[in-house]
């Protein structure tokens, strides 16, 4: 692992800035705890040898980036390529604005190194080149949408980090659309604060490529804010995903609704907490994972009530479809409840496509491939019921249509 | 339209229907009664070609061809309906799409057009209105949530738009208020013509009132074993399945 750790941490080389003093101590705890092993139980299911096979040699060349998909909605956009923004080609709506990141963005001390666990994270900011930080002042209604895409031949790594800064009684949709490409790393850390009454709508849709795609994403709500996460991930070579939510004051809401549809051999593995640290509180959790061909789908969802955060109130809920002999599911909710009056519950199931519904609906002219299909797609939406019905409910819908 | 032979049916190797013949005109509609248990459903889900329910012996005929050979969706196609008795739940697929596709797929499959949305689903709205429906419920995932007697009602509702040439109704009316059952039969009465023939499965007489079936036949054991017209039914509405015990089985087709 320390090869590794020499690949693609090497001490020094990157210039002298800002963010050097950040690095160099983000090195040292690096160094300390190093890269996550197979006996770590948080990464057990997340092929690390993948990474130590690749060289991450590729230097990249920016030159101009290709234009990002275009999106059937109205939005504004704004397109990471091989985990670089180019500043001057993203508009934002009135209300929220993109800078760059400088070194007291980053409070270094909040970061508690947890064992090889966030070795990613303390990666990302060992070898901080870009980072971004997008504030939001006021109720923007136009979703922003980070488009993040690599090149095809892209083998190099990058560690982009973007922090989201809601003020408070602000609002916005973020969507991220992620495009992995070639063999490469792209580890991303995402930092996210809600002050009080904000409200986030944050979507996710994802597939990886070939690329190594890692984000760490931490959340913390304020008091009255609420964070809705909507996430559809058709995985990739190696796909993972921590996501950390900290309700950190009354009356914080915070829900994940997440599918994850897999095929060929893609990997994806979601490690996701909400943390409920004060009373009342209220969070909700919906994950399903298909997963067909020789696919591998993980899904680790911790529910943390502290104690003394009383009047908290949880909710989970995942459901798994195996469409074939040789794909892995591997689902595993984690209740941890200290507190005083407080509901929590979760229901995990396991299940095959239901042979009444097939039948019932080739019964009524569908062919056997697509009765599989829409009854994929159904298991699926259902994760998304939450959604309000519109165009970015729409595109989500569509898109796991396409992918069902 | 349709002629069933000797049809002899095992279900996990069990046999349940054991020699049962039956013949079906256009235009025709027959009623099936019979003690429960006793293979009504079994013939239903074996007209829809359903996994798992093995022909061993005798053939069914379709419009002169075999049916054994036909894929569920193909039978559909072919114009053959079943209103389930327990229809099934779909949870995510929105019921106006599914209904949609399905249409669609029937369509392709005997090379014609895509139906006009538009068209579409102002048809689907007038039977939704004609059987008292919510429009609501177009929206909702296929059956998820629906009353009994919702679910019974949105059969007749697929049935209205796809137009089958024969329709095998099982148990419709079981679970349907007085008010929802007239609905209902009015729908199946709106859809008779001499070309389209039914065969209504049921335990009560009152459906069979409004209905006013050809035919009526007994199902025990596999077999029917009495035939004869709606005075039949009335029969049993009386005195119920114990006086077939005392009279020797006829082998009935109509
Ligand atoms: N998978 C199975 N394995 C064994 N027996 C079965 C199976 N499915 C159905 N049966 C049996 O077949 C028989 C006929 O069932 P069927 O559902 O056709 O009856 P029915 O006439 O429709 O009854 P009801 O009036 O109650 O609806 C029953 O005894 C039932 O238990
Ligand atoms: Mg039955």
């Amino acid at each position: 692992m320390s090869a590794l750790l020499e690949r693609l941490a090497p001490a020094a080389e990157l210039p002298r800035d800002g963010f050097t003093e950040l690095r160099s101590q983000a090195q040292k705890v690096l160094m300390q705890h190093g890269f996550p092993h197979r006996k770590t139980e948080n990464w057990k299911y997340t092929p690390l040898t993948l990474i130590e096979q690749r060289a991450f040699a590729g230097s990249l060349d920016v030159g101009t980036p290709p234009a990002p998909p275009a999106l059937p909605f109205d939005c504004a956009v704004v397109h990471m390529h091989n985990g670089e923004i180019d500043p001057s080609a993203t508009r934002l709506p009135r209300g929220a604005s993109l800078t760059g990141l400088v070194a007291d963005d980053v409070d270094v001390d909040a970061l508690v190194a947890d064992g090889p666990n966030d070795a990613f994270a303390w990666l990302n900011l060992a070898r901080l080149g870009q980072g971004w930080k997008l504030v939001v002042d006021e109720a923007v209604k136009r979703p922003i949408v980070v488009v993040s895409t690599v090149d095809a031949d892209f083998e190099g790594a990058v560690h982009p980090r973007l922090h989201v800064e809601l003020a408070p009684d602000s609002a916005l949709t973020l969507v991220a659309v992620q495009t992995g490409g070639g063999a490469g790393l792209h580890n991303a850390v995402l930092d996210i604060r809600m002050s009080e009454r904000s409200t986030l709508l944050h979507a996710i849709d994802r597939s990886g490529g070939d690329t190594a795609w890692i984000e760490h994403a931490t959340v913390r709500v304020a008091a009255g804010a609420d964070y809705r996460a909507f996430i559809s991930d058709a995985g990739g070579a190696l796909t993972r995903q921590d996501l950390r939510v900290s309700l950190d004051a009354p009356n914080a809401r915070g829900a994940i609704h997440g599918v994850a549809t897999l095929e060929g051999r893609a990997l994806v593995d979601y490690h996701t907490a909400i943390e409920h640290h004060v009373g009342p509180s209220e969070s909700k959790e919906r994950f399903r994972i298909l997963a067909d061909d020789r696919a591998t789908g993980v899904f680790n969802g911790r529910i943390l009530i502290v104690p003394g955060a009383d009047d908290s109130h949880s909710e989970m809920n995942t459901g798994n479809l195996l469409l074939s002999e040789n794909a892995r599911i591997n689902t595993k909710p984690e209740l941890e409840i200290h507190a005083e009056e407080v509901t929590a519950s979760h229901g995990a199931t396991i299940g095959q496509l239901d042979d009444d519904a097939r039948f019932y609906l080739r019964s009524r002219g569908l062919s056997e491939r697509e009765a599989t299909a829409l009854l994929k797609y159904g298991f699926a939406a259902a994760v998304f019921d939450d959604l309000e019905p519109g165009p970015l409910a729409d595109w989500l819908l569509e898109r796991l249509k396409s992918r069902a | 339209m349709l002629k069933i032979e000797n049809l002899h049916v095992e279900v996990d190797g069990k046999e349940i229907l054991k020699g049962l013949d039956l013949e079906i005109g256009a235009g025709e509609m027959h009623a099936i009664m019979g003690p429960n248990g006793s293979g009504k459903s079994t013939l239903g889900y074996t007209l829809a070609g359903r996994d798992g329910y093995e022909i061993t012996e005798g053939r069914i005929l379709f419009e002169g061809q075999d049916l054994a050979a036909l894929a569920p969706e193909e039978r559909a196609a072919a114009g053959l309906f079943l209103a389930l008795q327990y229809p099934v739940e779909i949870p995510g697929v929105n019921n106006a799409y599914f209904l949609r596709a399905a249409l669609n797929a029937q369509r392709k499959a005997r090379g014609e057009e895509e139906v006009d949305s538009m068209a579409f689903l102002k048809a689907v709205r007038e039977q939704l209105k004609a059987l008292k429906m919510d429009e609501a419920l177009l929206k909702r995932a296929v059956n998820e949530g629906f009353s009994g007697g919702e679910k019974k009602r949105n059969e007749i509702v697929q049935m209205a738009v796809l137009q089958p040439k024969l329709a095998v109704l099982d148990e419709t009316d079981s679970g349907l208020d007085i008010d929802a059952l007239k609905l209902v039969a009015e729908g199946v009465n709106r859809l008779r013509d001499e070309q389209r023939s039914f065969v209504v499965i049921t335990h009560y007489q009152r459906l069979l009132g409004y209905l006013e079936p050809d035919h009526v036949h007994v199902l025990s054991d596999g077999r029917i074993v009495e035939s004869g017209d709606r005075s039949l039914a009335e029969r049993l509405e009386r005195e119920g399945y114990a006086f077939l015990d005392d009279e020797p089985a006829e082998a009935a087709g109509a």
